[in-house]
């Protein structure tokens, strides 16, 4: 494929940590290897991080001046970014946007306005989202809106896909008895990866005790209600059994509290928040990873776990069922009994010696890796790029579709979205604009990043 | 011969010969599930439970209604302060029926069952006196504010007290069940939206029969309501609303035909449609909702 411009849009992006911000840059990266030219357009972090910046291997990152109201994720609004984006988008010639997470209002607005320059859309959505209370029903609709008129979408795992195609309208309802729902053609599955150079296992070590690695953002979220409930039965079924709890929350103190109340100080250690280069040396000191979170789009710490040779043991929800092959990971309901056979299970595999934590590496470094995942991507953005462009009047036909009310309203939107960009064209035309021209050779690009 | 293709499988790991936007037949259906805890509603269960609806609002119009007489000088307040003395008996004596046949085997004994008469006589003689050693002074409270500033504020405490009043019912015996902050909340609605009625009324035996009466139809009777059986409260729901027709009719015909038009649409209109939006319920439970988590 001939290289392409590529703008990534998303609130999520360096420095802040997490897994949709490691995603887009490790894509970045190789894009950027296979010969794209890649930037990506954020909201900037007052006072330090503003204006323009490059990251290693040639990532230029945009940082623009709006206000964040929660965790990172600005006010949802639909014409402020326009002057923005178009002014960047003409001046770097891109090709084509992917957008990044359903909360990220910029990738949102980002797909509203691309039409306008000719710029083709990608979205990603990287979580899972309910159908019930009040905030989701308004994001919904909000997504639908969205994904009505986008060229394609990327989810991260099967299940993933299911939900954004029955929350953003992404089937159409066949004519058949009875109806079934026909899915659209460009809703792809494409997984996250990750670099397991960064996860090596460590040597092997005989001794008696088996340690338990559990590491999350200890919150109502990732059922450390199901941990704090199990610990005291496995510590006192197991007496080899020690515990390594990462990270921090507002559910700490009933970990501690638990701890307190039996006795069990020696048995279970508690590290605090833990930096992400850290992370592999709290994994070698274990042999068994325990996940209970009560929704998982797709889980890149049990991947990370299982890549650094620990066996896993994990909650059947979300998307988690679908990462691991099954003599690699031993599942559990969300309720306490069952969490506590599936440790059972894999305590004695471990003590039994059946789990080889290199083979287990090699095998996930295999399945999960960066370059297959950013070919896959190169192949959806092939896709798109070789379609047509819909139209301004099929556009507009479309969205009127969303609904009695919604409809006209992301109409009327939608053309106002037009006007404002028929003004912004006369008052800051084209002409005068500084356009970027790359001068380096992205042979030299290529070389230094094969280190990554 | 050609080489079978695998069966798609909803893994991530391994490298299927499918392209990424494959989905097969039927995957997405059989994935969520519509509606699995969908009990439908049928319509005469829910009359029976708006019922306790109704019968608030019967009692928030015939209060208004012996209002307006108290303050047209047409109501004499001691005629008032008797009957609702003669209310608050019988209620009591209901209440102590129903405490004695609703009794679960080996209740309460006779020494406790003194001691709580006792308690509800001094507290009853307490509040009575309490009241009118204040009536004075709620007379002159918002005496300062206009009238149709009155008007307002109390349609809104009363609206304020519909909204959050709690209509359930519970027949089983000594269950003191926590008060709830709307509960409460509109307890204090009521009783505020009576206080600020009473300023416009002219003596201070009038304030204080109105505040009494308000007293027990907003705090005490439904107390009383809640304990009553069913066959009992389809009684008492026609009983209250014909007196509050009956009431509201001589002061003007519009404002009664209202009262009958909004009883008989909370009773019968809303249920019915309640029953007919069912048809748009659309709940879908799949393998993506946040799991709950089982503790012992």
């Amino acid at each position: 494929m001939e290289p392409i411009s590529i703008a990534m849009i998303a609130d999520f992006f360096h420095p802040d940590v997490g897994g949709v911000e490691g995603h887009i840059y490790m894509l970045s990266a190789n894009l950027i290897r296979m010969g794209h030219k890649v930037i990506v357009i954020t909201h900037s972090r007052p006072p330090d991080r503003v204006g323009i910046r490059w990251l290693l291997p040639g990532l230029k990152v945009y940082y623009l001046p709006f206000v964040t109201i929660a965790s990172g994720a600005t006010l949802p609004n639909f014409f402020t970014f326009l002057p923005y984006l178009r002014t960047i988008l003409i001046r770097e010639h891109v090709h084509l946007i992917h957008a990044h997470a359903s909360l990220s209002s910029l990738g949102h607005e980002g797909i509203l306005h691309s039409h306008l320059m000719g710029v083709r859309t990608v979205f990603t959505d990287h979580s899972l989202f309910g159908f019930e209370d009040a905030a989701s029903i308004l994001t919904n609709k909000l997504l639908a809106g969205t994904l009505r008129n986008v060229d394609a979408v990327i989810c991260v795992s099967h299940t993933g896909r299911e939900n954004t195609v029955l929350r953003g309208e992404l089937f159409e309802q066949s004519e058949d008895d009875p109806p079934r729902l026909v899915v659209s053609s460009n809703v792809y599955v494409i997984p996250n990866a990750l670099v397991s150079k960064r996860f090596q296992p460590g040597l092997l070590q005989k001794s008696d005790t088996i340690t338990i690695v559990v590491l999350s953002r200890l919150a109502y979220r990732k059922g450390i209600d199901l941990l704090v409930a199990t610990a005291p039965r496995i510590c006192a079924a197991f007496p080899n059994i020690r515990f390594l709890v990462g990270g921090d929350g507002p559910k700490l103190i009933d970990l501690l509290q638990m701890r307190e109340k039996y006795l069990l100080q020696d048995r279970i250690e508690l590290l605090g928040p833990i930096k992400h280069n850290d992370v592999r040396s709290v994994f070698i000191r274990g042999s068994i990873y325990m996940n209970t979170s009560l929704t998982e789009s797709f889980g890149i710490a049990i991947l990370e776990a299982a890549c650094a040779g620990l066996y896993v043991v994990s909650t059947r929800v979300g998307g988690v069922p679908e990462i691991l092959p099954e003599d690699m990971i031993s599942f559990a309901d969300p309720n306490e009994d069952d969490v506590f056979r599936a440790v059972s299970e894999a305590i004695s595999l471990v003590s039994a010696g059946k789990h080889d934590p290199i083979k287990a590496h090699e095998r996930v470094k295999r399945f999960y890796d960066w370059t297959q995942v950013a070919e896959r991507t190169e192949r959806v953005y092939h896709t798109v790029m070789k379609s047509e462009q819909r139209d301004l009047w099929d556009r507009i036909t479309r969205t009127m579709r969303l609904g009695r009310y919604a409809g006209p309203i992301y109409s009327i939107i939608l053309l106002v979205d037009c006007l404002f960009f028929l003004f912004l064209e006369w008052w800051m035309p084209r002409e005068d604009m500084d356009f970027v021209t790359h001068h380096w050779n992205h042979r030299r690009f290529a070389s230094a990043t094969r280190g990554l | 011969m050609s080489t079978k293709i695998p069966p798609w499988e909803k893994v991530l790991w391994k490298n299927q010969p499918y392209p990424d936007n494959y989905i097969p037949e039927g995957a997405l259906e059989s994935s969520l599930r519509k509606n699995p805890n969908f009990k439908p509603y049928t319509y005469w269960p829910l009359v029976h439970l708006s019922i306790a609806i109704t019968q608030h609002l019967a009692t928030i119009f015939i209060f208004l209604s012996v209002f307006v007489r108290l303050k047209d000088r047409s109501l004499d307040p001691r005629v008032l302060i008797s009957v609702s003395l003669g209310c608050f008996f019988v209620g009591y004596f209901v209440w102590e029926v129903l405490q004695y046949t609703q009794r679960s085997g080996g209740g309460s004994k006779h020494g406790s069952k003194r001691n709580e008469r006792v308690k509800t006589l001094k507290s009853s003689i307490l509040i009575f006196l309490a009241l009118m050693s204040l009536s004075p002074v709620l007379r002159t409270l918002s005496a300062a504010t206009s009238s149709d500033s009155i008007w307002a504020l109390s349609a809104c405490l009363f609206l304020l007290n519909i909204l959050l009043a709690d209509y359930g019912s519970s027949s089983s015996v000594a269950q003191v069940r926590p008060e709830r902050l709307t509960s409460v909340l509109s307890m204090n609605a009521a009783i505020s939206s009576s206080v600020v009625l009473a300023s416009r009324l002219s003596s201070d035996l009038a304030v204080f029969a109105l505040i009494q009466f308000s007293v027990q139809s907003f705090t005490l009777f439904p107390m009383l309501r809640r304990r009553l059986q069913v066959p009992m409260q389809a009684l008492l729901t026609f009983a209250l609303s014909i007196s509050s027709l009956i009431l509201a009719a001589p002061l003007s015909s519009t404002i009664a035909f209202l009262f009958l038009l909004v009883l008989l649409a909370i009773t019968f209109l809303a249920p019915a449609v309640l029953v007919w939006a069912q048809k748009y319920k659309n709940e879908i439970r799949g393998p993506w909702d946040v799991a709950v988590p089982k503790v012992n």
